[in-house]
């Protein structure tokens, strides 16, 4: 077992601040280089990972459902159109272009499915994120979507990295 | 007394924002960042309070209070993470108990006169404190006694979980506030559109869960020989976000159903992959091939899930004098909350907040702990709650009558 003294101490402190949670119907962004963006249980849910390469802005929503418009008020993250306005509004905020965004996702499984007609949630809340993106001329440089598992994410804030891990399977980056 | 949906939720929505604003009265003290996980109000037997505590140190602050609520309330920290806070505010405090005590007692008069704050605003009203009491105790010894409920079997939680960022340490903050006053807190919010429901007959509802879960475990110990005990039954309020946190981030084996009839819902059958591997070994009469969970074993955990349910299923049945039918079994093999994820979004298209039913139980014999978790539609349950007749309910079913005797 290390000792650490007291500065180091400090230290590790600094290093775990650096890892920000994102929640369900949360969305977080970083110009900090060194900060790690992380979502879990990704099933039918999205997680939207924002980046700009130019200014080192990095942002991560967990949206749930497809779209805010048939709910009055409430919680703008929770759906994949207003989640990402939020998302994007925010990542300008802190000095990132549109122009300059790429985004990468992972989520939306149709694991659990029950409807027996219409398409999932997952595939509903797919076809929104990508039409939401769209709008705002992001392009999606990387996705692990769909299927019928469940997943955790993190985004490396300093290289743009999504990383994807699923229950049973390896670990891969996009 | 009636509590409506709204009223239950905007008092979640109290506590989420009194944990909250606590967390960052520790953010500023401390330079720790830490995040409000769960904020939930549960209808539980008292004796139930804390379970989910048990075999773990804590220490932390108590407070009573008086005013518009009445009760005890806690903040508690376990022996690891008190430490951390202590260094932080004074290096080296948690070497000499005195000073690690009194950092504790500090950070914990700070957070928890937010808390309170924030619910006296809200009521418009005070609610005075008293001077925080340090406390060192293991498991739910911690929680201030259940306040004596009189009637009412049955008494509500606030329940805040805080995680820390970074580090899997979390601390908890639990309100228990007296029945009457919050009864009438809570009347005061109720609207008159017809949305709520009477407190007697949640809590009636939460005691026939409690047979439905019994009927389960026998349904495990006929299969697996094994006796099983059906533990903690209660009904929560949270937000329709919070719903996946009810379950671990670790993965699970089990099965989800979709049941009909009034109310609709999901049910899941969760165990953790070493129950999962033990309780089907029992249901074999042969030794397995290989190690882990294999095919054989996730058949067996679906029969296994399939009798949980029906005995379940059953109980409720009973209760509220419908049928109830559900899909065949989906046999689930991955993490916790990526599981309750998309039934919680189904469910999440029609309402903001959700009633969570949650069962546990567990065995000496071996390590195997399962879960149940159901969630129904709000509207429907709020429907069949009204139909629910509890002088008739004794009438009807033998099996009822001792529980409502």
């Amino acid at each position: 077992m290390k000792v650490y003294d007291g500065s180091q101490n400090e230290e590790t402190q600094d290093a775990e601040s650096e890892r920000l949670k994102v929640g369900i119907a949360e969305y977080k962004v970083t110009t900090e280089p060194a900060a790690v963006l992380t979502t879990s249980g990704l099933g039918s849910c999205i997680g939207i990972g924002l980046y700009d390469e130019r200014t080192g802005a990095a942002g991560l929503v967990h949206v749930m459902l497809p779209t805010a418009e048939d709910v009055e008020g409430g919680n703008r993250a929770k759906f994949a159109d207003t989640g990402i306005a939020e998302l994007v509004e925010a990542l300008e905020a802190a000095g990132a272009s549109k122009r300059t965004m790429r985004a990468k996702i992972a989520g939306g499984s149709d694991m659990l499915d029950f409807s027996e007609n219409g398409s999932s949630i997952g595939t509903r809340n797919l076809d929104q994120v990508r039409e939401s993106l769209s709008e705002y001329d992001i392009p999606i440089a990387g996705e692990d979507v769909g299927g019928d598992h469940g997943r955790s994410i993190r985004l490396e804030a300093d290289t743009g990295d999504l990383v994807v891990k699923s229950a049973n399977t390896e670990s891969i980056v996009l | 007394m009636n509590v409506d949906i709204q009223s239950l939720g905007t008092f979640n929505q109290l506590a989420h924002e009194g944990a909250q604003q606590a967390t960052a009265s520790l953010a500023q003290m401390t330079g720790i960042d830490a995040a409000v996980d769960v904020t939930k109000i549960t209808l539980l037997d008292r004796e139930d309070i804390g379970e989910d505590l048990t075999g773990r140190e804590f220490v932390g602050v108590q407070f009573d209070y008086e005013g518009v609520l009445e009760g005890d309330t806690v903040l508690v920290f376990d022996g690891e993470s008190a430490d951390t806070i202590a260094d932080s505010m004074m290096p080296g405090a948690s070497d000499d108990p005195a000073m690690a005590q009194s950092a504790v007692k500090e950070i914990g008069n700070i957070m928890m006169s937010g808390f309170i704050d924030g619910w006296a605003d809200y009521l418009d009203s005070t609610i005075d404190h008293s001077p925080p009491e340090y406390i060192e105790k293991s498991g739910a010894d911690v929680l201030p006694e259940a306040p004596e409920s009189g009637d009412h079997r049955q008494v509500f939680v606030f329940k805040s979980e805080i995680e820390w960022v970074g580090a899997s340490v979390n601390f908890y903050i639990y309100m228990l506030p007296e029945y009457e006053p919050l009864a009438e807190a809570m009347m005061e919010h109720v609207d008159t559109d017809g949305d709520a429901i009477p407190i007697d007959k949640l809590q009636t509802f939460n005691e026939m869960t409690t047979k439905g879960t019994r009927q389960a475990a026998d349904n495990v110990e006929m299969m697996t020989g094994i006796p099983t005990e059906a533990e903690v039954t209660q009904i929560s309020f949270a937000p329709i976000e919070d719903v996946p946190k009810q379950v671990g981030t670790e993965t699970y084996v089990g099965t989800v159903v979709e049941f009909t009839g009034v109310p609709s819902g999901y049910l899941m059958v969760l165990f953790d992959e070493v129950s999962a591997v033990n309780v089907a070994e029992a249901m074999m009469p042969v030794e397995m091939d290989g190690d882990g969970l294999t095919e054989q074993h996730e058949a067996a955990i679906e029969e296994l899930g399939n009798i949980m349910t029906s005995g379940f299923v059953d109980g409720w049945a009973n209760v509220l004098q419908t049928s109830v039918d559900h899909t065949p079994p989906r046999l689930v093999h991955d993490m916790g909350r990526a599981i309750v994820d998309p039934l919680a979004a189904q469910v999440g298209q029609h309402q903001e907040h959700a009633f969570i039913i949650d069962s546990k139980m567990r065995t000496d014999d071996i390590e195997f702990c399962a879960e149940i978790h159901a969630l129904p539609n709000e509207k429907e349950l709020r429907a069949a709650l009204d139909d629910l007749d509890i002088e008739r309910a004794d009438q009807t079913d033998a099996s009822v009558e001792q529980i409502f005797e």
